[in-house]
């Protein structure tokens, strides 16, 4: 599906993989790139493990990411941020996986070997780099900081991002870069532990969030969409039986569904919506 | 019928294929077009195209006389500024369907999404499914028929043409009215439907503009009015503030004027050549001035023989005969001139031996025609004398004529859109400019026309988008038309703008010129132009400073629509006054004021090519200057 819309963001990609998983151990996905450092980050990620209390039951580089097993009791939050000083976090949660990484879509799922991971549901995102750097750490998706499973992408721009986020910060919540999307991932992670439904945290974030804005939330059973009330920017949709895919293009869609004409649907603007599934 | 195979041809070769069929007049079939975007855009010849499957953004966009049929579905902007044609889409449209259409029929077998027919002109767009919120926003003329439902906010700040809706209206948008439907106008639609053989049976609500917010109600008094030169005077209580104060006490509302910023910022007079120059009359044989413009993507560039354009300015804001004076003395000095909003004039064609056509949000006078005619295509963002509104054009010179260039009604107090339809994120930016090079063949160079705020950010995206150069306005450029509190408080100044787009082209490793930025805001004379460049411009343009060699008085009432000088007036009885002939040569001949300027300063400072004055030439005499530039305050070499 990513590259089929590769034209809108050649510069990096990324996926959010909700796998098999356990209740019992988390998956962490680190960036440690492939130099000199990364042994480094390595042994520091395992002693801020040790640290923590958390058992490290298997380790691996893949690219430039480093895949951990762990068992960790006591609350994730603290937890997660901890590792998160420890080394470049991408991801936590019992299921969920980011890779993410400059290249296209072909690119890195070579260097990641995705076609084989198998699973329920899941995110990817092309990013078009305006600024200087093409940076592994600021491509999508964007994991929801501190908290287990929950990954977002995200097409627009927030223009109320600094009063969100100096509230967020207020009330203790972390986050590791500027990007708005981790903004609307924390946000919307934090109703979800306050006990809001998906449904409920998405129709407050068309409330609360200012701008222009199409995004896609995943958690552990449910992914969500939220398009902004102008509806500036694009989401199709087609729904079958089996399954709902969401894109910016049909392109994308149509490779899901090679050669058949596809009923889509444009999910109309200030709206919201959900599925779930349990594997 | 000839058949061509998007699963072996690119989308750019497919319509260069399609171009050449099209002239031999062959019917083409496109199979696997696998949602791709551009089909067909740029295809002026009346032939049938069959899409064998889903077509991307622009399917037919930017076409003239062709029927196109797309069995599945369509992306964003189908149809964009048809001239004249049919489109036919079997399956769902995306969001802005028949934007800016200027007499064609779009029809859609299926729903279309968001914003369908803004700012479209003439024509017709039927919808036999359901349409998404905001369909006809901004809609200046034609019809829009919607079999099924529509969403909210129906005719959202439509000015002119009819909504027809057979299947209920969600809500109405703002200044959007029912009224009541001719039998006339029943028949018409009843005998578009059976022309295009589509089964109805059912009634139609007819909503136009209520016509609210289409003029201003309160015309603003002439008391006393004072030019910049007294706006300038220094104080704040001076005879310009009176009369804005009077005037508001009259109208209660801000003050729509023209012209630049009429106060004092940091500018190029605060900076100054750090060595001895020693003029030399024949300086302009001895070093080299001319370049080229807008080869980074391997279009044909603009050349120049010194670095210097008009700045964009619209025939609308600007009369006939002063369009075709820049014209005439941007061929006499070998420059390029700019349409800017509204369209192309023929004459002015003619007249410019180089002419570059703008893109603005509302579409005026925009046109694939006249896209094949310019010299270069440049996409409006905004402009520093009002970033973030849309063009205006007040209804004194909004002439039948004119409107009828730009497809609106005549007599409205015209308000473009403040962004353009279909271009809301850097990722469709990408999108449109493809559009533009599919619809002129890759041949013509890109440029953006930027208003001076968040200069970084924007530079680096124009630079990741591809443009071949930018022309980027400060805090002090002019305008025809904009409310005071924009002119004058919105944005930075040209001094900043500068420094910051190359502080953003270093950032992202560009080479010096890659993308040439051309400066403008306030560029007086050749010496701001020398220092524009030696603080890292490409080129520079100038707008005030030639209409003021035209004759301008400085009046500051652009909008008023009654100019004394024939300059700033669509009123045939005031644009007697312009002598083209005359006029064109003053302009001429301060341009090449303006060489024998640029030559000396490059000649005296030791070099032989305008484009090695540098940073180091300079000095600031400021300390403000000095903070915006981070030139050195003192010259102490
Ligand atoms: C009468 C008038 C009409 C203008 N129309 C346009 C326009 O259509 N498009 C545009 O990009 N800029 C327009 N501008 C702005 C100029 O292109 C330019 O940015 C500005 O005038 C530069 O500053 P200067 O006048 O100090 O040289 C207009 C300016 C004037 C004075």
């Amino acid at each position: 599906m990513l590259d089929g819309c590769q034209h809108r963001g050649p510069d990096s990609t990324g996926f959010a993989l909700y796998g098999a998983g356990d209740a019992e151990t988390y998956r962490l996905r680190f960036y440690v790139g492939t130099g000199p450092l990364a042994e480094k980050s390595v042994q520091r990620i395992g002693d801020v493990l040790a640290r923590e209390g958390a058992q490290l039951l298997s380790g691996e580089r893949v690219g430039g990411s480093y895949a951990a097993s762990v068992r960790h009791k006591g609350p994730v939050q603290k937890f997660a941020y901890a590792m998160e000083h420890a080394a470049k976090l991408f991801s936590l949660g019992h299921r969920l996986e980011i890779v993410k990484d400059e290249g296209t879509a072909h690119e890195v799922d070579e260097r990641y070997h995705l076609g084989k991971v198998e699973g329920s549901h899941g995110l990817g995102h092309v990013r078009l780099a305006t600024e200087s750097a093409v940076k592994p750490e600021a491509a999508h998706p964007f994991w929801a900081t501190g908290f287990s499973d929950i990954a977002i992408v995200h097409n627009g721009q927030i223009t109320n991002y600094w009063k969100w986020r100096r509230r967020l910060e207020k009330l203790g919540f972390e986050f590791r870069t500027d990007n708005d999307s981790e903004l609307i991932a924390v946000y919307l992670a934090k109703k979800l532990s306050g006990g809001a439904s998906l449904r409920q945290a998405l129709s407050d974030s068309i409330e609360d969030m200012d701008g222009t804005f199409s995004f896609l939330v995943s958690t552990e059973t449910e992914i969500g969409y939220a398009k902004d009330r102008l509806a500036a920017k694009p989401m199709v949709m087609v729904e079958t039986d089996d399954l709902v895919a969401i894109a910016s293009e049909e392109v994308s869609l149509n490779r899901l569904f090679p050669g058949q004409a596809l009923s889509t649907r444009e999910p109309l603007p200030g709206t919201i919506g959900t599925w779930s599934r349990s594997i | 019928m000839v058949t061509l195979d998007l699963a072996h041809l690119s989308v750019r070769e497919a319509n260069r294929r399609l171009r050449e069929l099209g002239a031999a007049g062959d019917d083409v079939e496109i199979l696997n077009p696998d949602a791709k975007h551009h089909i067909g855009v740029g295809l002026v010849h009346p032939i049938t195209v069959k899409v064998r499957g889903s077509a991307g953004y622009f399917c037919a966009g930017l076409t003239h006389g062709a029927r196109f049929e797309i069995d599945s579905n369509v992306g964003w902007g189908v149809g964009d500024n048809i001239y004249d044609g049919t489109v036919i889409v079997g399956g769902n449209a995306g969001a802005v369907a028949g934007v800016a259409i200027r007499g064609a029929e779009v029809i859609i077998k299926g729903n279309m999404g968001s914003r369908a027919g803004q700012v479209m002109k003439a024509g017709t767009l039927l919808c036999c499914g359901n349409a998404s919120f905001m369909a006809g926003t901004m809609m200046y003329g034609g019809r829009i028929v919607i079999l099924g439902r529509s969403g909210e906010r129906l005719g959202e700040d439509m000015t002119g043409g009819e909504i027809f809706v057979a299947g209920g209206i969600d809500s109405l948008g703002t200044d959007a009215v029912e009224t009541d439907i001719s039998k006339t106008e029943t028949d018409s639609i009843l005998e578009f439907l059976e022309r295009h053989k589509i089964p109805f049976q059912g009634h139609f609500s007819k909503v136009v503009n209520a016509g609210a917010k289409l003029r201003y109600t309160t015309p603003e008094p002439t008391l006393r009015n004072q030019p910049t030169t007294v706006a300038m005077a220094g104080g704040f209580w001076n005879a310009k503030t009176q009369e804005d104060i009077e005037v508001k006490a009259v109208t209660g509302r801000y003050r729509v004027r023209g012209y630049g910023t009429s106060r004092a910022i940091p500018h190029f007079n605060d900076i100054a050549f750090r060595r001895d120059i020693l003029p030399d009359e024949g300086a302009v044989s001895k070093v080299n001035l001319a370049m080229e413009l807008g080869s980074r993507s391997g279009a044909k560039p603009l050349s120049l023989s010194m670095p210097v354009l008009i700045a964009p300015m619209s025939y609308g804001a600007l009369s006939r005969s002063t369009k075709l004076a820049l014209g005439i003395a941007s061929r006499l000095s070998r420059i390029a001139e700019n349409t800017g909003e509204g369209g192309m004039i023929q004459e002015e064609r003619d007249e410019a031996g180089q002419l570059i056509f703008q893109c603005l949000s509302g579409r005026l006078g925009w046109n694939v025609r006249d896209m094949q005619k310019a010299d270069a295509i440049e996409i409006y963002i905004s402009q520093g004398a009002k970033p973030g509104l849309g063009g205006q054009l007040m209804a004194s010179k909004v002439t039948p004529e004119l409107a009828s260039i730009r497809g609106i009604p005549p007599g409205i107090d015209l308000r473009s859109p403040s962004r353009h339809p279909d271009v809301l994120g850097a990722d469709d930016l990408v999108i449109k400019i493809e559009e533009f090079r599919e619809a002129t063949g890759y041949a013509k160079p890109i440029s953006v026309k930027l208003g001076a705020g968040r200069v970084k950010d924007d530079i680096k995206i124009a630079f990741k988008d591809g443009f071949d150069f930018v022309e980027l306005d400060g805090l002090q450029g002019s305008t025809g038309a904009a409310s005071a509190e924009v002119i004058e408080h919105v944005g930075i100044p040209t001094l900043a703008a500068i420094v910051e787009a190359i502080d953003a082209l270093r950032e992202v490793g560009a080479r010096k010129n890659e993308m040439p930025i051309v400066l403008m805001g306030g560029i007086k004379d050749g010496v701001d132009a020398a220092k524009a460049i030696a603080l890292g411009a490409g080129a520079v343009a100038v707008g005030t400073a030639a209409l003021i060699a035209g004759g301008c008085i400085s009046c500051m009432r652009c909008q008023a629509g009654y100019c004394v000088t024939g300059i700033a007036t669509q009123n045939p009885e005031h644009e007697k006054r312009f002598r083209t002939d005359v006029e064109a040569h003053n302009i001429h001949r301060f341009l090449e004021s303006m060489r024998w300027q640029l030559a000396a300063i490059v000649h005296g400072l030791g070099k032989t090519d305008v484009h090695q004055l540098c940073r180091d030439d300079l000095v600031a005499l400021t300390p403000e200057a000095a903070a915006i530039t981070g030139l050195p305050y003192e010259a102490r070499s």
